[in-house]
């Protein structure tokens, strides 16, 4: 039944207008990557133009933020703003279940498409040289991430009616602006757990890309964002009054 | 439902009609329900029984239609006061869905799923074991075999209100709630749509569908709830409401000897409000039923004019919602 | 008692509007009004007015922040200068027009209610002039307002604060010029997106993209791969040509060593016109959009 839940929502999620913009984003980092091997004057370490300037800066900053907002908010947001919500909850299922097929949902749609892209991106900048393990250690981080991100846009669509507004908020101030003034809030800041998982798994030098927060922390951290963002959705959804919402 | 009244208490105009005992059969029970929305009260004290048939719960726009059957469906939970199904809460209950079918308002349906596709869907949430068999048979039910393979996006409005309706009794549900689903039907279809509701009721089910629509009340409505401004106005037989009735304004049409004459002098009656002359009969209309109904004959001899036939002239809902709302 | 008929039509007192009317210059000021009231939440929910209120609030920080020091501390500090104040809040001028521009236009189209506009006093190129310039406003608030409390703050942090004033008033201008510039294109880029979806998400999502997108494919393009031809992508940024202009109008090179500026190396007049030719860009896009829309 979860399955079913979790195809229906893909379909949706798939199958619009917003999505074209989202693979449009994706293709971005692949078009830079483009660019650097027929531009590149051989100077600069292409292992660091990758880890650092497109996978940190582009990648796990913006497109992965930005591909779970849209997957993560309309997983479920949609349902309501399009009056679908009803046809899913007035049947037998249990909120939880609900729940978790939403984030799942978004989880799949928004690491399908930033995976793919990380991979692409990768291997058409890095191949033919040093690769280390650089590709994997994103293309595990931005999966890791992708899963915390899903459960807490959905989560906050659960609460908020406005959440893509407050999500974006969420990114573009707390993450990048008070995380670059006040580098404490790092530790809340699910942008570096997926750095930190990234730096733990490649075997880069920490003088080409460096991550604020550790390995074991980061892990842990992501974990944890799931665990109570899932919690506190399926919770909330089961004493949401649907008539309020759709 | 609480039809058999007195006519006194009626009159009296009882704050609340008294919670009839049940007798067992009531499918879904409302006690001293009560919902709002931060200052807006939007259902104010409502107890009924709904029992199987079908039910109209009629009632202007914005008069709270829509929120009782959320309250039934387990969409909202209510400020005040215990809504049942089967005897139990809606409220945090999703397996009470399996004896339910929910009709919404709005004309939502996942647009580019295509008909079978999308009351498939319907029945495997439901987890019916034979999804394919009960799909065939709610659109059939409908009437849409020949359009099941086109996207929902491209149906008429008419079309969409029936697919949404076999969505939602593709698990053959006791019970049937539909929100204005007579809105956007042309009146064939309306028709064709009431037979179709007429045979569910028939095999048992209980039925309550909202309109503001009378017309529709009228035809298809053996009982209705009144609702006004969030308060149950009236519910029952609809002909023994209005009966009950008495204090409201009246028309009648005479046929007589002479209804010009009897016209002057029924003017002059302060019961009588205002009469019109034309189509070879007499128009009155009165506030008051029982003083209007004494004077006529009186006046009529004085005037010696001889009255061949009385009759009132708004049997219909119509007039006895317009009463209640305008009150 | 009237005259005894079958039918009758009763007189139920209507009457015809007769008095004068205001016209259309007072229809575009009624829209233009109310739209600007509507970017910040007046009229509607609380959850409309936060989101705007947030941003605004933490784009006042740093000119608060300057104000508060130059009240407390008595000493000659200017933490925060004009020249660079929009590089650090670039992020909430995007998120600002992204939260109020799909509310700007999205809701006549989502409600439908484009034709009752056309069906007045109102033409099709006087609604998107409204509308532009009730988003222009409203960007000014968020550029204009924080600049001159800053300009306040650093006055006060001075120890003769009519000796500040005095020396600094040619700073005026271009605070007022950049404000002004700077809120014309956002308000464009903003408003030409948003107006062609009436769905709220898409268009915050595509404002957002447009302008995070564009800036990252510059820092990309013009800080990593510095060649002849990338370069030029830093002209395609909104915000880094905010920034390219307002350092050309203080006549303040970038200070920071990591401008892309700087790494372009491009003169800094350029900025300014191709902000004035994506602005009349945007416009032409607004206006042409509300030309065949379906009312």
């Amino acid at each position: 039944m979860t399955w079913l839940i979790v195809s229906l929502t893909l379909r949706q999620l798939l199958g619009q207008r917003r999505t074209w913009l989202l693979v449009l984003l994706a293709l971005a980092p692949v078009l830079i990557a483009v660019i650097f091997r027929l531009t590149t004057d051989g100077v600069r370490d292409p292992r660091e133009f990758v880890a650092d300037g497109v996978m940190s800066n582009v990648m796990i900053n913006l497109v992965l933020p930005l591909a779970a907002l849209i997957f993560g908010t309309a997983a479920l947001g949609q349902e309501f703003e399009d009056g679908t919500a009803p046809y899913l909850f007035a049947k037998p299922l249990a909120r939880w279940r609900i729940a978790v097929a939403k984030v799942l949902a978004a989880w799949m749609g928004t690491a399908g498409v930033v995976g793919a892209s990380v991979l692409a991106t990768g291997v058409i900048a890095l191949v033919g040289g040093t690769m280390d393990l650089i590709v994997p250690a994103f293309m595990v981080a931005a999966v890791l991430g992708a899963l915390a991100y899903a459960a807490l846009f959905v989560c906050l669509s659960v609460l908020f009616e406005r959440a893509l507004v407050i999500g974006l908020i969420y990114v573009f101030v707390w993450e990048a602006l008070i995380t670059s003034l006040a580098p404490g809030a790092a530790y809340l800041s699910v942008r570096a757990y997926t750095l930190g998982v990234a730096r733990a798994l490649a075997d880069t030098p920490a003088t080409i890309f460096s991550a604020q927060l550790g390995g074991a922390a980061s892990f842990g951290a992501l974990a944890l964002v799931v665990l109570l963002t899932l919690g506190y959705a399926i919770r909330r959804l089961g004493s949401l009054e649907i008539a309020r919402r759709a | 439902m609480s039809a058999a009244r007195s006519a006194g208490e009626a009159a009296a105009r009882a704050p609340q009609p008294p919670p009839t005992a049940t007798r067992g059969t009531a499918v879904i029970e409302l006690r001293d329900v009560s919902q709002w929305y931060g200052n807006v009260v939007a259902v104010n004290d409502v107890s009924f029984d709904l029992e199987p048939g079908i039910t109209g719960l009629l009632g202007p726009n914005g008069a709270g239609k829509s929120t009782l059957l959320h309250l039934m469906a387990g969409f909202l939970r209510p400020s005040a006061g215990t809504v049942l199904a089967f005897g139990e809460p809606t409220w945090r209950h999703p397996e009470l869905y399996r004896r339910v079918g929910l009709v919404q308002e709005r004309e939502a349906v996942y647009r580019s799923l295509s008909g079978w596709d999308f009351v498939r869907l319907n029945a495997r949430l439901h987890g019916v074991a034979d999804a394919r068999a009960a799909t065939a048979r709610a659109i059939e039910r409908v009437d849409l075999g020949a359009a099941a393979h086109r996207a929902t996006g491209t149906y008429s409005k008419g079309m969409k209100q029936r697919i949404k309706i076999a969505a939602a009794i593709v698990h053959d549900p006791e019970l049937l709630l539909l929100d204005e689903p007579f809105s956007g039907a042309d009146p064939r279809q309306r028709l064709q749509m009431m037979e179709m509701l007429r045979a569910m009721a028939s095999e048992g089910r209980t039925i309550l569908f909202s309109s503001h629509i009378l017309e529709e009340m009228e035809r298809l409505g053996e009982r209705v709830l009144v609702i006004v401004a969030g308060r149950l106005a009236a519910s029952g037989d609809f002909r023994a409401i209005r009966r009950l009735m008495t204090d409201r304004p009246h028309t009648f049409a005479i046929r007589s000897s002479d209804d010009r004459v009897l016209a002057r002098a029924l003017l002059a009656e302060t019961a009588v409000r205002g009469v019109e002359l034309g189509d070879g009969r007499l128009v009155v209309r009165t506030d008051d039923f029982g003083r209007f109904v004494t004077a006529a004959p009186r006046v009529a001899r004085d005037a010696a004019v001889t009255i061949t036939e009385l009759y009132p002239l708004d049997e219909s809902l119509e007039s006895v919602f317009e009463y209640l709302v305008s009150r | 008692m009237t005259e005894p008929a079958a039918g009758s039509i009763y007189d139920l007192g209507y009457r015809r509007y007769e008095g004068a009317r205001a016209g259309r210059r007072r229809a575009i000021w009624a829209l233009y009004a109310d739209s600007l009231r509507g970017a910040f939440g007046l009229g509607r929910g609380t959850a409309a007015k936060i989101a705007p209120a947030i941003l605004i609030g933490l784009a006042l920080i740093p000119a608060v922040v300057q104000l508060a020091i130059g009240v407390l501390v008595p000493a000659d500090v200017e933490l925060i200068t004009h020249d660079d104040y929009y590089n650090l809040v670039k992020f909430l001028l995007g998120l600002y027009c992204a939260v109020i521009a799909p509310d700007m236009v999205g809701r006549d189209q989502r409600n439908r209610s484009l034709v009752l506009y056309f069906a007045r006093a109102i033409s099709r190129l006087d609604y998107a002039v409204g509308k532009y310039a009730a988003m222009w406003t409203a960007m000014l608030v968020i550029t204009l307002v924080p600049q001159l409390l800053l300009f306040v703050g650093n006055a006060l942090s001075t120890d003769d604060f009519g000796g500040y004033l005095g020396q600094s008033w040619d700073q005026l201008l271009p605070i007022v010029a950049t404000a002004a510039l700077g809120a014309a294109l956002i308000a464009s880029i903003g408003l030409a997106i948003a107006a062609q979806t009436p769905r709220r998400a898409f268009a915050t999502v595509g404002i957002i993209v447009t302008f995070v997108f564009t800036l990252a494919l510059a820092g990309v393009m013009v800080g990593e791969l510095t060649t002849e031809v990338t370069r030029l992508a830093i002209f395609a940024s909104p915000f880094n040509l905010v920034e390219g202009f307002s350092a050309w109008m203080f006549r303040v090179p970038p200070s920071d060593p990591d401008s892309l500026l700087l790494a372009a190396g491009y003169p800094l007049a350029p900025y300014a016109a191709v902000a004035v030719a994506v602005t009349l860009l945007g416009v032409g896009l607004l206006i042409r959009r509300y030309q065949r829309v379906e009312a």
